[in-house]
């Protein structure tokens, strides 16, 4: 099993100052499965992203994905590599328009994709009228939707997604379980969220972070329902 | 590239007859023809300003020094060498200037790479008087012979008409480098750097390439500078020059091909225009910087186009955007 990891990820750990805001972390992730990662404000969930796509220096830990070594990688070199991710608090270049945010998604892309296979993935995120105008005028989910098309079309590996639903509406978060259901065949999925219907519809096995330690993971039916994660993490107000 | 982009190049083109007719009107009159020649000069150095301020979204305070530091070089060159051959290496020597003084933006954010540049910038100065026995400290070197010509020298209305011919191509550059690949990366930094890097752009090589073809455009400027004027002292490449380039594109619209152009036009021949009111220039300049901040943030051919504009924005947004924020 852990021969075929896609993300292999062992000890990682980060401080800053004298916090521990990772501490011996270790990951696996199959590339035929969603993992989804739960865990309180400021127990590290973020920060872990940022180590694995290069924005952070782990003290300690390896990072492998694939057959390449990622620890302490410059953040373009790890997107060379396949791997992806969107923020928390969507970022898109606002004042391009969404077929400029595209074409600058595109520029590192050694392998371009055809004209039709760019319009079929414009269409799968739904875009396909919104793209000439400025992308900071669409709406918030028509912006994390272009956030999501921008990693697409550089046929990621994988997409480390931080709260896509955040601050989406009911409506809309079923739209985007749909959508990211859907993306499950185009590339793999490591998904940070707090809305427990995202982890239960879509996530394979669930990763609980507590303190920048990892308390559970497993399949969402086991770890939901651990006693630990509930009294640490969900509480009464399981979403 | 696209439709709007392509314009410019019509524009170029009809800029180019606009300055041959305009230095047939000059050639009979010497000063204004000189006038003419020092806002080329200032034309070719705001577009370099202009693709580090405008679209890469770095602050490069030291632009005037690194002018000054292939003025300098020139110079020094002009015993050994020719004109021709001792220009190419002055150019290069400030861009390579520009490169390593550039290193700290890659750290140093908006403002506080600014405040670091500034610094720089002094520093530049001073070292052009420490160093008299290549600069002649304070007093300036004067007499700076005009480049040979075929067979003969060029000056007046001749070197004039060629300083308007590289401030054509570098004009023309930066439409060809807004244009290309390169062009959509600068603008991606200017936009937001961190995202950039996810996308897969290697943002310290091209924040470090902007500066290079940046203090290219300085030093170009700077080595035709020096004969064209006959004199250069410290004060011809202090912060004061800095500011004025800045200023220019500020003032024209940063970011946008022509806004700059623009800007240099017309404050480039003020100080001239205001030699009896000498005093004053001081005091115009500082209430244009506030007026640029306050009225103008988008500059003045961005707001001459918002006005005449009555459809919604986007068309042109791609190299251009509309009226952006504040890029640092």
């Amino acid at each position: 099993m852990m021969e075929s990891a896609l993300l292999h990820v062992t000890g990682l750990t980060k401080r800053f100052g004298g916090l521990i805001a990772l501490n011996k972390v270790d990951l696996y992730q199959n590339a035929d499965e969603t993992i989804g990662m739960i865990g309180p404000n400021g127990s590290g969930k973020t920060t872990f992203v940022n180590c694995l796509t290069g924005y952070l220096r782990p003290e300690a830990g390896t990072i492998r994905f694939g057959d390449v070594q990622l620890t302490a990688v410059k953040p373009h070199r790890v997107a060379a590599a396949g791997l992806t991710r969107t923020y928390q608090a969507v970022r898109i270049y606002k004042e391009l328009s969404g077929e400029d945010n595209i074409a600058t998604a595109l520029l590192e892309v050694t392998e371009q994709p055809q004209a039709d296979e760019l319009a079929n993935m414009i269409e799968f995120v739904r875009l396909q009228d919104r793209l000439h105008v400025p992308a900071g005028s669409l709406t918030l989910f028509e912006q994390r939707r272009l956030e999501l098309l921008m990693r697409l079309v550089q046929r990621p590996k994988l997409i480390m997604l931080d709260e896509p639903v955040g601050g989406l509406a009911s409506t809309e978060v079923r739209q985007m379980i749909d959508l990211l259901q859907a993306l499950k065949e185009r590339c793999s999925i490591f998904v940070i969220e707090h809305t427990m219907k995202v982890i239960r519809e879509i996530a394979d096995r669930v990763v609980v972070l507590l303190a920048g330690e990892k308390i559970a993971d497993g399949p969402p039916a086991e770890v939901l329902k651990d006693r630990r994660v509930v009294e640490q993490y969900l509480g009464g107000d399981d979403a | 590239m696209t439709a709007s982009h392509n314009r410019h190049w019509v524009g170029l083109a009809a800029f180019a007859v606009f300055l041959a007719v305009l230095l047939l009107f000059l050639s009979g009159n010497r000063y204004l023809g000189f006038v003419a020649g020092i806002t080329f000069i200032h034309i070719l150095w705001a577009c370099g300003m202009n693709l580090l301020y405008g679209y890469t979204g770095l602050m490069p305070m030291m632009f005037g020094g690194i002018a000054g530091i292939s003025a300098y070089t020139t110079v020094n060159l002009l015993g050994q060498m020719s004109f021709w051959a001792a220009a190419p290496i002055g150019t290069l020597l400030a861009a390579a200037v520009g490169v390593v003084l550039g290193v700290p933006a890659l750290r140093l954010r908006g403002f506080y790479f600014t405040l670091c540049a500034l610094v720089i910038q002094q520093v530049i100065s001073l070292g052009f008087i420490y160093f008299s026995s290549l600069t002649n400290g304070d007093t300036g070197i004067s007499q700076i012979p005009p480049p040979e010509w075929f067979g003969g020298v060029l000056r007046g209305i001749d070197y004039t008409a060629f300083l308007a011919a590289t401030a054509v191509a570098g004009i023309g550059i930066l439409i060809w480098i807004v244009g290309s690949g390169l062009g959509r990366r600068f603008i991606a930094i200017r936009e937001d750097d961190g995202l950039s890097e996810t996308l897969g752009i290697n943002v310290t090589r091209y924040k470090l390439l902007a500066f290079f073809i940046g203090s290219l455009f300085a030093g170009i400027g700077g080595a035709l500078y020096a004969p064209y004027v006959g004199f250069i002292s410290p004060r011809s490449f202090d912060v004061l020059v800095s500011l004025n380039i800045w200023l220019m594109v500020a003032f024209g619209g940063r970011g946008l091909i022509w806004g700059p152009v623009l800007g240099a036009a017309l404050l480039a021949p003020l100080p001239f225009l205001m030699q009896d009111y000498y005093t004053l220039k001081a005091i115009v300049y500082g209430l244009l910087i506030i007026a640029v901040i306050i009225l103008l943030p988008g500059g003045l051919l961005r707001e001459i186009r918002f006005l005449r504009r009555s459809r919604p924005a986007g068309e042109e947004i791609a190299v251009e955007p509309q009226r952006v924020g504040e890029t640092g």
